[in-house]
């Protein structure tokens, strides 16, 4: 029998008393710190392997292998993994591969923080018409589905891994920038920014020093989920053919490349697969740990 | 203290919570009761554990609280109770009238629906008689053309008309018990002064027993026939309202009375005040809790907690040194 | 120049009357200033217009505490957000030492802001939560450029200081480790920074408790006393208001009701919402509850953006006439300072009610609108 919303859910707990307490219990705090502490440490193995280990250990070259070593299976000696079709090793093939993809990834966050987090945040706080032009200008490649713009780019810039960047900025930015601009219009007109203003503060230091600094919370946890989809994205581009050139690799081209033999030897699919599924699975949860600890929405 | 016909009866309440810095005390042994009809004021600063104590009394506490001691009420025993009994209790015995109008009615559901649906989680009334029951309801607490109101939404009234909607709402299920938790805080001083009016009459008309959780002790005194003054989680003094406000014993009640702008007072003069802040409820130190801030304190006052005990008639306090008493207890 | 103030003959409200008395610093007049929102309909279209401030018109002289009460949707926290063009009047002019703030170009503003700060109702979202107390403080001086880094410095722990806070203990602090009253004064240091000369207090003790209550008033009277501050004071609580003005200005869903001496208003009551503010003040002393029949004030308060036509108190008012919705009530000064907007103002109804004992009519004080 429902009981009254009224009755049971006492509408916000009030502060002083409670608000001044936690309400987590010790096992919960633990999980807490575990949904950051996890993830985080798998992001760090992986990151180690791919861009560390090779320069520390002797990995098998990603690329020039011999037709007579081709098609290895698991488990053999000197190619955990294998080898693929050309003789390559699949273990360094996923640990250089996996630089691409971590390469792209930081690189398109990266430029669409900094970039995209600028505009979104200029127009977000000095708005009319200054918000008006930006964000639509910003609406225009949003309004593209974002494989097709991204499918233009590459294919009038040519294929190449910085060129994959570029495009796949083109659809990170403006998202970063609606991001940045909802998160300033919030932060604006706080009574702090408003005292700001009316103590003569100049504009310039007024968005660096009170507006970025709110915003940062919000924006490194979109970037952490954004790193996710952006490798993804950069794989649907190797699956098309759009992606980075041969023979480089990255877990998106192996996938790409492997599935023509697929019933033959999985692993050429699986085991990239496994890594990117991983990697983007960490990603999120970092970046729901963090939100769930910035009190971000 | 507890007398057999007491409606609540509260016995050595104490709740605490788990939080990062460690374990916070929030109710420290707090024991009262409650007459069927009587208006008690419970007066308290932030942090006093007022708020803590109605919630346990409607067992509305997080689940990592452990609340201990004995609140029955009605005669049932609701520490440790479960569930399901806390339901029955809830609304049917005992209801709360929460401080934010806004926040205590949904915004998207229709007035009238959010009282029917109240009034038959309670009594065994079909649509159509709910339905009647709730615009009796409205016309009870002093809602214009409650025919019409009755499909508005919340958004379309004032504050004050919410509160007294909110007031229906916790009227639904008939409780002989009110908590009204700083329900007149959030609003302007003319209308609380119309909301206070309206639970004093509502009061007598039904027979429910009030009790009003606040940090104003002016309300207090205009409306309660007893108050309870609360610090750092403790009950520190008792009384009856005029005996209270006539004849002061604990220092921290007396620091409460100056404190209060009056409209008596010359202007520009300067509040008498102590300084200070209410005491970390993480810590537990020996001796009164009130006594690093406290005008009159002695040596035994930082040793030794003093208990509340009944030193004259109908006036309790917790306090070795009380103000205009001679010997120290 | 200025728009003939609509009065009745009898004693007109301009600058005249302040002109006339020696030695009255003015420092900040208001004429009929007139503050609209736009309420937006479903798809942005004009809704409707809402008019939070009208017509309102006052002063404030150097070294004197203006209150100003008003319930919720009276249009006094709007007031003062208009004087300090945050954002600027529809209408009207907002005169602060000589100068309109309303015509000035924003450049211009910047001297003038150094003189004219405001203190908040929530310290909590009035402090960046990201900065440390220190630099809070600092921070008007680095925009005026005032001072090397370490007169800076020594300014900032002076001021630390001088609201209570020793500057070694808290400065390094952030809001969020600070209690409400602590937090407060903060947010009051940072406003005395550029030692303004007229400081505009939003309900600035509202959000805290009772015993912290009392202390950051204390407070602000010693401001006041030491540096000799003048204030605007917007408050609900017209007991504080009490304590801490010279003068109250009473206002009602957006126009004045009643503006005079602190002590006349008290103890004699013009307007009659000035008298049901006073008879709901709840007091610890018994007899508690008094109904003075006379005051008893009923009704929902009617909606800002649909207010009732003449007075605006009307619906509510226990003496209303046809008079009262035919044409709105102007303010007219009555001698002594006092002014009211009302056909049929109180006068000799101020009971000796149990908790307001009479107090003798006080002379205009000098710098008062004379007369």
């Amino acid at each position: 029998m429902a009981v009254p919303v009224a009755e049971v859910l006492p509408p916000a707990l009030p502060s002083g008393d409670l608000a001044a307490v936690g309400r987590l219990s010790g096992a919960r705090r633990l999980l807490r710190s575990l949904e950051i502490a996890a993830p985080a440490a798998v992001l760090l193995v992986l990151l180690f392997s791919c861009f560390i280990w090779p320069i520390v250990y002797p990995v098998p070259k990603p690329t020039g292998g011999s037709i007579l070593g081709a098609g290895l299976p698991m488990w053999s000696p000197g190619h955990i993994f294998g080898t693929d079709t050309v003789g390559n090793d699949i273990m360094s093939r996923i640990l250089y591969g996996g630089r691409v993809s971590f390469e792209v990834a930081a690189a398109v966050q990266v430029i669409g923080l900094v970039v995209g987090g600028l505009l979104g945040m200029v127009a977000g706080y000095a708005g009319r018409a200054v918000e008006a032009v930006l964000m639509r200008t910003l609406d225009v490649f949003i309004a593209f589905p974002s494989l097709v713009l991204v499918l233009a780019i590459v294919d009038s810039l040519g294929q190449s891994e910085v060129n994959v960047i570029w495009a796949l900025s083109a659809f990170s930015i403006p998202a970063f920038a609606r991001v940045a601009r909802a998160a300033t219009l919030q932060v604006r007109d706080q009574p702090f920014v408003v005292a700001a203003r009316l103590s003569s503060v100049k504009t310039w230091r007024i968005l660096a020093g009170h507006i970025a600094p709110n915003l940062l919370p919000q924006l490194l946890t979109f970037s952490l989920l954004g790193a996710g989809v952006t490798i993804i994205l950069e794989g649907a581009l190797d699956f098309l053919g759009y992606g980075i050139p041969d023979p480089a690799a990255s877990w998106g081209k192996m996938i790409a490349s492997g599935q023509a033999m697929l019933s033959v030897s999985p692993g050429l699919v699986i085991v990239p697969s496994i890594f990117l599924f991983v990697t983007v699975v960490a990603l999120n949860m970092l970046g729901d740990g963090l939100r769930a600890v910035w009190g971000v929405r | 203290m507890s007398g057999g016909t007491a409606l609540l009866d509260v016995s050595d309440l104490r709740v605490t919570f788990r939080s990062h810095g460690g374990v916070v005390n929030a109710v420290q042994g707090v024991s009262f009761s409650v007459e069927p009809g009587q208006t008690v004021a419970i007066i308290g600063e932030s942090g006093s554990g007022k708020t803590v104590s109605a919630y346990a009394m409607m067992g509305l506490l997080p689940r990592s609280a452990q609340v201990s001691g004995s609140i029955r009420c009605n005669g049932v025993e609701l520490v440790g109770c479960g569930e399901k009994q806390l339901r029955d209790h809830r609304g049917r015995i005992v209801a709360m009238v929460f401080q934010d109008p806004g926040r205590s009615l949904n915004p998207t559901m229709r007035i009238g629906p959010q009282i029917t649906e109240a009034i038959r989680c309670h009594l065994p009334l079909d649509r159509a008689q709910a339905h009647e029951r709730a615009v009796e309801l409205l016309r009870m607490v002093r809602l214009p053309t409650p025919e019409r109101r009755f499909y508005e939404y919340p958004h379309q009234l004032s504050g004050g008309m919410r509160q007294r909607v909110v007031i229906a709402i916790a009227l639904a299920g008939e409780p002989r018990l009110l908590l009204a938790d700083e329900a007149t805080t959030a609003l302007d001083v003319t209308t609380q002064a119309q909301i206070m009016d309206l639970l004093l009459d509502l009061q007598q008309e039904l027979g429910t027993a009030l009790v009003m959780i606040s940090h104003d002790l002016a309300l207090a005194a205009s409306y309660a026939e007893e108050v309870l003054v609360m610090y750092a989680g403790k009950v520190v003094e008792r009384a009856a309202t005029r005996e209270l406000f006539g004849n002061v014993a604990m220092p921290y009640t007396r620091a409460l009375l100056k404190a209060i702008p009056r409209v008596e007072q010359e202007p520009h003069e300067l509040l008498p005040v102590i300084g200070g802040r209410p005491p970390d409820l993480s810590t537990i130190v020996p001796g009164c809790s009130f006594a690093p801030r406290c005008p009159d304190a002695q040596d035994d006052c930082r040793q030794e907690q003093p208990q509340l005990e009944q030193h004259e008639s109908g006036h309790w306090w917790a306090c070795w040194h009380p103000c205009g008493k001679e010997a120290a207890q | 120049m200025t728009p003939a103030t609509p009065v009745t003959p009898a004693t007109p409200v301009t600058q005249a009357d302040t002109a006339a008395t020696p030695g009255s610093d003015l420092l900040l007049e208001v004429r009929h200033l007139v503050q609209e929102y736009v309420l937006r309909d479903y798809g942005g279209t004009k809704g409707g217009v809402l008019q939070a401030v009208s017509d309102v018109s006052f002063e404030v002289h150097a070294g004197e505490t203006l209150g100003i009460v008003g319930e919720t949707g009276s249009g006094k926290s709007t007031l003062a957000r208009s004087v300090i063009q945050a954002p600027p009047p529809k209408h009207g002019e907002v005169i602060f030492e000589g100068t309109d703030l309303v015509r000035l170009p924003h450049r211009a503003m910047k001297s003038v802001r150094r003189h004219l700060q405001m203190v908040f109702q929530d310290p909590f979202t009035s402090l960046d939560p990201r900065w440390t107390v220190s630099r809070i403080v600092a921070e008007p001086l680095i925009a005026y450029s005032v001072g090397s880094r370490r007169e800076r410095r020594e300014r900032v722990d002076a001021l630390l200081d001088l609201v209570g806070l020793e500057p070694a203990r808290y400065g390094a602090r952030h809001p969020r480790a600070l209690s409400g009253g602590q937090a407060q004064r903060v947010a009051i240091a940072r406003a005395l920074v550029l030692e303004p000369k007229l400081i505009l207090c939003d309900e600035p003790v509202s959000s805290l408790d009772v015993l912290v209550q009392a202390q950051v008033l204390n407070l602000f009277e010693k401001l006041r006393a030491e540096l000799g501050l003048s204030y605007l004071f917007i408050a609900h609580d017209l007991a504080m208001v009490k304590q801490v003005s010279d003068r109250v200005a009473v206002m009602y869903l957006g126009k004045l009701c009643e503006v005079g001496p602190v002590r006349a208003i008290f103890s004699e009551p013009l307007h009659p919402y000035t008298l049901a503010l006073l008879d709901t003040i709840p007091s610890p002393e018994p007899p508690a509850r008094k109904r003075d029949v006379a005051s008893v004030i009923s009704g929902e308060p009617p909606s800002p953006l649909d207010p009732p036509s003449g007075c605006r108190f009307r619906t509510r008012c226990p003496r209303a006439a046809e008079l009262c919705a035919a044409e709105v009530p102007q303010l007219r000064a009555l001698g002594d300072g006092r002014q009211v907007a009302c056909h049929f103002p109180l006068s000799g109804l101020a009971q000796a009610s149990a908790t307001r004992a009479p107090l003798p009519l006080m002379r205009g004080r000098a710098g008062a609108s004379g007369d």
